[in-house]
């Protein structure tokens, strides 16, 4: 098996507190690794089930005292996480900072919107449309972008974000401030009517989590996935390894779009109305912080991550006009306390902690202590 | 002549790096870049792996006019290289960046694989390791191993020597000597002139993107220029 003889830092023998967290989870990722198949799809079906009665009023009165816990495990929840695999496929995945995806959210939103209440196409039809209009938006920024790296690419779609909603705001014939109303909710499916109880719409967002989390996976251990490795942790090398770079972040781009657009849709189908400032760029901020303070990379992490950053403001809404200070409290401490993110990858992990090497020392790096000397002994 | 480079100019943004600069290697020979910082090296080796664009002239490897074609579609052809900086893939396992190497590859490569572990055994026993926890020479022979795998016709270094221990530095090089002997072609970029010199057929004295200088490489040793500005001279 692979990873067996990976070295990983000690542990030593009574981890506590914090230390013990990160142990425990060294531990299920171990176990994890060695599980075999039927294993692991006990556990999906477990998750599965988990996910199906989360919204028993018992986990409620808990989770969410202050509101509705199955309107809360729409939106922002199950919302966000969507919205954190997808733009995990950019940022995680291909390592593009994008800080502008609410645009594909809200490109997927007003497709819904506005085919459905113009032109009165079906609300699966207006979904898929939203969803290419959102891939070709991702590959109309991405074209002449990507070939900018790093903090000029992030200003790029911070920039495209705001486009997207001032256009949207200016644009009177998809409602220019106003918005859209009266947005045609979904048909029913199994019988399930979507009205107003926000139990048909949780079972259809988990649906389009659980799909798309499958897609991710795949894509994360295919030729494509690698590639997106490759050009995350060292963009020139991996051209040099013969990996079309550029095709490739556009993919990336892309994709991750297309699930901003499905989330889009989503929430449109829910919401009834939408207008611009449904789309603010502090929900470009969210969900990149859900990405990055759930380990960037690595979906349990990240849908761990978003999941958090939906509920806890719910959560604290009994500390009133606090609680968003309270939230960025605890969004801090995290970060200082665990800065790969609360469940990284263990590459991930090699890659922030590079060891003597690499560029960031721009090659002047003294070798371990004996290291090299191993290495010539080795070699004798 | 394997690969030959006419007259290139290279810019970033308004500045040349690369005034004109012509060299060619011919198959089979090792041939050396030696100058000093920003003389031009590593661009030179990056406007020939396609990492860098050309303002003009042009490059023809292995018979094809090469100036205009993107990086990754010239690893197909056989150019190979291990960058500046090694560029270990650090989230990698050593064996997961060798196989890297190989991503354009169809064909079996598990002869490849072997040959690379029986050059530097070091790699072979640390297979499972990450790239980004290994020791500066460890990811250098990282470096140069991936490169091979993608089966160079020629394959260019950039400073294999670059912040390793002496004694590593000399292993490195019997290593080059060792991979030209079996048929690749090398060019290499090395601030370690005395050693470059010593290996190669053939050099080249880069100075402010120009070659000021280019003769068979122990005729360089002697050169009196040569050895005031680039050996330390005696």
């Amino acid at each position: 098996m692979k990873g067996d003889e990976v070295t990983r830092e000690q542990t030593p023998a009574k981890p506590r507190g914090l230390r013990a967290v990160g142990h425990g989870i060294d531990v299920a990722r171990d176990w994890w690794e060695h599980a075999k198949i039927w294993q692991r799809y006990l556990v999906y079906i477990a998750l599965v089930v988990g996910a199906l009665i989360l919204p028993a009023p018992a986990i409620g009165t808990f989770m969410s005292p202050g509101s509705d816990w199955t309107t809360v495990l729409v939106y922002p929840i199950g919302t966000y996480i969507l919205l954190a695999v997808g733009l995990n496929v950019v940022v995680g995945q291909a390592g593009l900072l994008d800080l502008g995806f609410v645009a594909f959210f809200a490109i997927g939103g007003y497709s819904v919107a506005y085919y459905g209440t113009q032109y009165g196409w079906t609300y699966w039809a207006t979904v898929a449309f939203g969803i290419i209009l959102a891939a070709v938006s991702g590959v109309i920024l991405g074209a002449p972008t990507l070939r900018l790296r790093g903090d000029y690419l992030a200003i790029v779609t911070l920039g495209f974000g705001e486009i997207v909603r001032i256009t949207a705001n200016n644009t009177d014939e998809i409602g220019g401030a106003r918005g859209i109303t009266g947005i045609p909710h979904p048909p029913p499916v199994f019988g399930m009517k979507f009205v107003l109880d926000p139990a048909p719409y949780y079972y259809l967002i988990v649906a389009a989590i659980v799909l798309v989390i499958i897609f991710s996976v795949r894509l994360q251990k295919s030729r494509v996935g690698r590639a997106w490795a490759a050009i995350r942790e060292d963009e020139d090398a991996a051209e040099l390894m013969g990996v079309p770079t550029f095709k490739f972040k556009l993919l990336a781009f892309a994709i991750g779009a297309m699930i901003g657009g499905l989330a889009g849709g989503i929430y449109a189908g829910k919401a009834v109305f939408i207008e611009p400032n449904t789309f603010p760029f502090i929900l470009s901020a969210t969900i990149l912080a859900a990405v990055v303070l759930g380990g960037s990379g690595n979906l349990p992490g990240v849908i761990l991550g978003a999941f958090l950053i939906g509920w806890l403001p719910e959560r604290f809404r009994e500390f009133a006009d606090f609680r968003i200070l309270v939230f960025g409290g605890v969004l801090v401490l995290m970060m200082a306390l665990r800065p790969e993110g609360l469940l990284p990858s263990r590459r991930r992990k090699a890659e922030l902690h590079e060891g003597t090497g690499g560029m960031g020392t721009m090659g002047a790096e003294v070798p371990g202590p004996d290291a090299d000397v191993s290495t010539t002994e080795a070699a004798k | 002549m394997l690969l030959e480079i006419k007259d290139i100019h290279v810019h970033y943004g308004k500045i040349a790096a690369i005034k004109g600069i012509s060299l060619e290697v011919n198959e089979g020979e090792i041939v050396s870049l030696i100058g000093a910082n920003g003389a031009g090296k590593t661009t030179t080796l990056k406007t020939v792996s396609g990492l860098r664009p050309l303002s003009s002239g042009s490059i023809v490897f292995d018979g094809q006019d090469i100036s205009r074609l993107a990086g990754h579609k010239r690893v197909q052809l056989g150019i190979g290289q291990s960058p500046e900086g090694r560029g270990v893939f650090p989230g990698m396992t050593v064996q997961e960046n060798l196989l890297m190497g190989a991503y354009t590859r169809k064909d079996d490569l598990s002869a490849d694989l072997a040959e690379v572990y029986e050059l530097f055994p070091r790699l072979a026993e640390r297979k499972s390791q990450f790239g980004g926890t290994m020791s500066g020479g460890e990811q250098q022979m990282v470096a140069i191993g991936r490169a091979l795998m993608t089966k160079p016709k020629v394959l260019l270094l950039d400073e294999p020597s670059m912040g390793l221990a002496p004694m590593l530095i000399a292993q490195i090089f019997d290593i080059i000597k060792e991979i030209n002997r079996r048929g690749t072609t090398v060019l290499l970029v090395e601030q370690n002139a005395q050693q470059a010199l010593k290996l190669s057929d053939r050099a080249y004295v880069l100075e402010t993107g120009r070659v000021v200088k280019s003769a068979p490489g122990p005729e360089l040793l002697d050169d009196p220029q040569v050895r005031a500005a680039y050996l330390g001279g005696h």
